[in-house]
């Protein structure tokens, strides 16, 4: 990646935008998740549309009110909605109900290997393969999250006061056992390579597991409640939202105990509102409050390019498609850029 | 908690079990044509409700890590608030229907302490919906009814019809001892005028300059220590910013458990604004409020509703904060 500062901080359009495709749909974006080089886009009436080359489908009704959450199934993807609906979606718009909790919300959904999980209230579900019935995982709170790790033996479940971490031995049975640490726990996600665990709080702050030796920190100093982190570059750094920068603790070697986060890009007084890795690079897309979007490259931060120009909305969804050429951006205002990454020379 | 068009009003309805709530929402939801509201209750309600738009929650209160003890939130509304603002069509309100036996406190401080149910969403006013058949037993057997009509900003006496004349005024001199800032009214079958309990702004800081206390001479003495009592304080010399702070923030500190709510309108040395504040427990919303209106007097004024008010010396710490 090259540093294109050409057309920073200039309001003109950016070059992505320019050779995209915008939508101005009107309706929230409340996810993106890319199947394939599809990227299906859940929304704020309760609709999902699949983006494929830049082509919108037509508006697939899924759920009632809200798609609360989306999660990549193979070829499908599953939502959660304020329906109490679990659905499983295909790409050409075939629906599939999958449970159905009534005026329950399902918050939170996530698929391993063809296991489907959800979680309404303070149960989460999952589903076998080849299995009717759900298995149901109690806990003494409502899920404020729910994450496989990358080989779907253990399944970590947010909740107020920790962590609880259910783990399949080899006879298929899941034992349960609890990270506990004061407060109520939302987002959680593992590393890549399964070391460490990280949760956002109800407080303005992380807090992250290292798994071999449960040893436990918080990683604080932000300004707003972080709703989006993830992993970089394999488990190299975690890229956080919630401050005028993206906050990248790093992860390698011995964690990020005692070291410095890298902060970037800095581009004035914005909130940073979605961080979505840049596959297979030490890279990241920066989401910011007023609609713009960069890509960094973390210990290059002069590596900085213009992505989208504000649009007023808060970027809420970015995705990449599975072959790294485009990305797709939603905000609460409806707006959808689909863009190219790479010039067409270049490639 | 700054008023903007984008806040979504919440309505919160409290009152024990029994007592007409969920009469009260029914008539709130069939009265209001045209409206979209979202309706939040918890899952042993005591009847159907009759509208499209219902959330089931548990009512789960949250400690925040913060090192305040009496500091809690209502965990289930953050995550519906959150949720509900993503929605396409804009609500006209929210009303959030709480279980006979909650705390309305965790409800008022969820809206002070989350940034984004405080930017996008507001606290209308708490309406309690009070028996007045059995309201004075509640309240000598259950704290969570004293604390009911202590956050009120408007009690809906129901049930008049069942008792007597007498009796109806023993009810009313209790509730105004508890919360004599609480409009009571009478209603049988919560029969209402929804502009009386619907867009009150209760909880902005311009409502509290609506605050007459009125009720200095009311009598303190055969209260047992934690009844949930009201006192105020009015002052004609102004107040020394510092030492007002100084001995505020430490009642709070030391206190906050059990002072449920504190308004007030401040009149300080050398400044020209009227400064507001409110709160419920240690939280605060504070500001300066403009300039004294031209014509009339500068005073300040304070009330406290809580337990053990008596306790607190709060007639001398507030003497000691004039100015010399």
């Amino acid at each position: 990646m090259k540093a294109d500062t050409s057309q920073f901080p200039a309001l003109d359009k950016t070059k992505f935008e320019q050779r995209g495709t915008e939508f101005k749909l009107g309706i929230p974006v409340t996810n993106a998740v890319a199947v394939g080089n599809s990227i299906a886009v859940g929304f704020g009436d309760g609709t999902v549309r699949i983006f494929t080359s830049g082509e919108s489908s037509e508006p697939i009704k899924a759920h009632k009110g809200i798609v609360l959450c989306m999660s990549k199934d193979g070829d499908n993807i599953l939502t959660g909605g304020d329906d109490g609906r679990f659905l499983n979606i295909s790409l050409d718009g075939k629906i599939n109900e999958i449970g159905n909790f009534g005026t329950r919300w399902v918050d939170h959904v996530t698929a391993n290997n063809g296991s489907l999980v959800c979680s309404s209230g303070n149960i989460v579900y999952l589903w076998s393969p080849n299995h009717k019935e759900p298995k149901l995982f109690e806990h003494n709170s409502t899920i404020g999250g729910i994450a496989f790790d990358t080989k779907g033996r253990r399944l970590a479940v947010s909740r107020y006061g920790g962590v609880t971490l259910w783990k399949k031995d080899y006879s298929n049975k899941w034992n349960s056992s609890e990270l506990n640490w004061k407060g109520s726990h939302n987002k959680v996600i593992f590393s890549p390579d399964g070391k460490y665990l990280v949760t956002s709080m109800q407080e303005n702050q992380l807090h992250f597991w290292r798994l071999k030796d449960k040893i436990d920190s918080a990683m604080s100093g932000y300004g707003t409640k972080i709703k989006s982190f993830a992993f970089v570059d394999d488990s190299k750094y975690l890229a956080t939202s919630g401050a005028k920068e993206a906050v990248c603790w790093p992860f390698d070697g011995d964690g990020p105990v005692g070291r410095k986060p890298i902060c970037l890009p800095y581009v004035g007084n914005k909130l940073v509102t979605f961080v979505e890795p840049f596959p297979n690079e030490n890279a990241i897309l920066t989401g910011l409050s007023d609609g713009s979007v960069f890509l960094s490259e973390i210990e290059k931060a002069s590596n900085t390019i213009i992505i989208r120009s504000f649009t007023e909305f808060e970027v809420s969804a970015i995705a990449v498609t599975k072959d790294c050429s485009h990305l797709l951006i939603g905000d609460m205002g409806g707006n959808i850029l689909w863009t190219s990454i790479w010039d067409k020379e270049k490639k | 908690m700054e008023e903007t068009n984008k806040q979504v009003p919440v309505t919160v309805l409290t009152g024990f079990l029994g007592a007409g709530k969920t009469t009260l929402l029914n008539r709130i939801l069939t009265e209001q044509h045209g409206k979209k509201y979202a309706v939040i209750v918890n899952e042993f309600g005591e009847q159907g409700i009759d509208n499209d738009l219902v959330v089931d929650a548990d009512e789960e209160v949250f400690e925040m890590n913060n090192g305040c003890i009496c500091c809690t939130v209502r965990g289930d509304l953050i995550r519906i608030l959150s949720g509900l603002m993503k929605r396409a069509d804009k609500l006209d309100a929210i009303i959030v229907e709480t279980t006979g036996l909650a705390d309305p406190a965790p409800v008022a401080q969820t809206f002070f302490v989350d940034q984004d149910v405080a930017d996008r969403t507001k606290l209308d006013a708490i309406v309690t919906v009070a028996d007045a058949v059995h309201l004075s037993t509640q309240l000598t057997d259950h704290h969570e009814a004293e604390e009911q009509i202590a956050f009120a900003d408007v009690v809906l006496l129901n049930k008049i019809d069942l008792v007597d004349e007498s009796g109806l005024e023993v009810v009313k001199e209790r509730i105004k001892k508890i919360n004599p800032f609480a409009k009571v009214i009478n209603t049988t079958k919560c029969g209402v005028s929804l502009n009386e309990i619907l867009n009150l702004d209760a909880f902005s800081l311009k409502r509290v300059l609506d605050v007459e206390p009125d009720f200095l001479t009311s009598d303190h003495d055969h209260e047992h220590d934690d009844d949930v009592t009201s006192l105020s304080f009015v002052s004609d010399t102004p107040l020394d910013m510092e030492k007002f702070q100084d001995w505020f923030s430490k009642l709070l500190q030391t206190k906050g458990q059990d002072i449920l709510r504190t308004k007030g309108i401040l009149d300080f040395t050398g400044e020209s604004d009227r400064y507001v504040f409110q709160g419920v427990h240690m939280l605060m919303d504070a500001s300066p409020m403009g300039k004294w209106p031209e014509g009339k007097e500068r005073s300040s004024r304070l009330v406290f509703i809580g337990r053990n008010l008596e306790s607190m010396n709060l007639k001398e710490g507030f003497e000691n904060c004039k100015s010399a």
